[in-house]
């Protein structure tokens, strides 16, 4: 089970560059893979197309062997839920932060009690409970991080894509984020994580991917990568 | 004299008023497509964009091409009605709302259309939230169209004639006045358009303001 992206090629509309050039990688569903890159290299980019939000202008974005883009709008909503992006800078919807953690069940159709009791028990779980009825927009950066992880975990997607997931958290909350993210991969979920942080790098990954320039300048191990890096 | 200046705001609050909201139906949605697709708004924003200061009595003009009795629209009788003010207007604030709606929704389209998208949602669920996180700036928008449409005199004079009890409205009541020579009145008029001006600028600060929030 797997996203494989094959030659991607991507330009943003109206610039002459090329963000990310002949791109080739498989994602898989159990491991962990942390792209690193200095800013500009298109970590993002390249996590926003294989999460199925930017269309590539070349190349194809293959999932459980199907090609995502040749597909009908039925079978992408399908393809879609089955994976969450989670922004660098947390994207909160007006209401409480359990409503945004029940947000994505009511998409598909959840009954809304079963839906915040669903929310209800995620906060219960990662002992933030005190978070449930705090209307978004009074949450502090840590906290909104926090609650837009439990709204991706609240439908256990079988890909995470994380941008920058710890940036905006304290010591305590990057270790409760971090140990939520190998449990995620322990389930069996895979995750794909934009970071500038070598440390946590070192602590999740299976696998480092080093994007420079829009190209992959080298995959491996993490000891493996930095020890190129060095 | 007080209450035909009462009759008159009345009216002209409820013409502008219902002018917005007729151009709310077409010019909301409009925006809501141009800001999906870049194409689209590449070449139609500009347009939109140019005719926003589009000039009063160039609408009047028109309307009353095609709605006087020898026009194509005449069959429908409704030059110097309070509709074919409604209808001018309506037409007058469309590229404004349009422009303005867009800039909201465009921003909306790119922060909560993307979130929305990666939470599964289909394509009716992304306009429902686009739409209600835009709200607060639609509003914004849809305030400033009616304050464009209450301060306009070029179509409200043409197409609906200032007729007394009737068509007349603040704008074309205040010229009346003015050309003759009743200034007393024009100002009581003018002091009352001004106030309600200050008004929704006042609600629009207090509307971006929560839209900040």
């Amino acid at each position: 089970m797997s996203i494989k992206l094959e030659n991607i090629w991507f330009r943003y509309p109206r610039s002459e560059r090329w963000t990310l050039e002949g791109i080739s990688i498989t994602f898989r569903e159990g491991e962990i893979s942390v792209i690193i890159g200095p800013n500009g290299s298109g970590k993002t980019t390249l996590l926003k197309i294989a999460s199925l939000l930017y269309k590539p202008s070349k190349g194809s974005v293959k999932l459980w062997g199907r090609d995502f883009w040749t597909l009908d709008k039925a079978e992408r909503i399908s393809f879609r839920r089955r994976l969450v992006y989670i922004h660098e800078k947390p994207i909160l919807l007006k209401g409480t932060a359990l409503y945004n953690i029940a947000y994505p069940l009511l998409l598909r159709g959840f009954p809304r009690d079963d839906a915040l009791e669903l929310g209800r028990r995620l906060l219960e779980k990662f002992d933030i409970s005190s978070l449930a009825d705090k209307p978004a927009s009074t949450l502090s950066a840590g906290e909104a991080q926090l609650t837009s992880i439990l709204r991706a975990v609240a439908v256990n997607p079988r890909f995470l894509f994380l941008d920058e997931p710890l940036a905006h958290l304290d010591l305590k909350k990057r270790s409760l984020v971090t140990s939520m993210m190998k449990e995620l991969a322990k389930r069996g979920a895979g995750l794909v994580v934009a970071t500038h942080d070598y440390s946590l790098a070192y602590s999740i990954s299976d696998r480092v991917v080093l994007l420079e320039e829009g190209r992959i300048a080298a995959e491996g191990g993490v000891a493996e990568i930095f020890k190129r890096k060095a | 004299m007080l209450s035909e200046v009462l009759e008159i705001t009345i009216r002209s609050i409820t013409v502008s008023g219902a002018a917005t909201l007729l151009a709310s139906l077409w010019g909301i949605p409009i925006a809501y497509s141009i800001s999906r697709s870049q194409r689209l708004s590449t070449i139609l924003m500009p347009v939109f964009e140019a005719i926003v200061g589009l000039p009063t009595v160039l609408v009047g003009l028109i309307l009353y091409i095609l709605l006087s009795s020898r026009g194509p629209l005449g069959v429908l009788k409704l030059l110097y009605t309070p509709y074919a003010i409604i209808i001018g207007q309506a037409i007058l604030v469309t590229p404004l709302l349009v422009s303005t709606s867009f800039r909201v929704l465009y921003h909306a389209q790119e922060v909560y259309g993307e979130l929305a998208l990666t939470l599964g949602a289909t394509d009716r669920q992304v306009m429902h939230l686009v739409l209600i996180e835009s709200f607060p700036g639609l509003l914004v928008s849809m305030i400033m169209s009616f304050s464009r449409a209450l301060g306009e005199l070029g179509v409200a004079l043409m197409v609906g004639g200032n007729i007394r009890g009737y068509t007349r409205v603040i704008t074309t009541a205040i010229a009346l006045e003015v050309s003759r020579g009743e200034f007393e009145l024009a100002l009581i008029l003018g002091a009352i358009l001004v106030a309600f001006l200050i008004a929704f600028s006042l609600s629009l600060r207090v509307l971006r303001r929560m839209q900040a929030i």
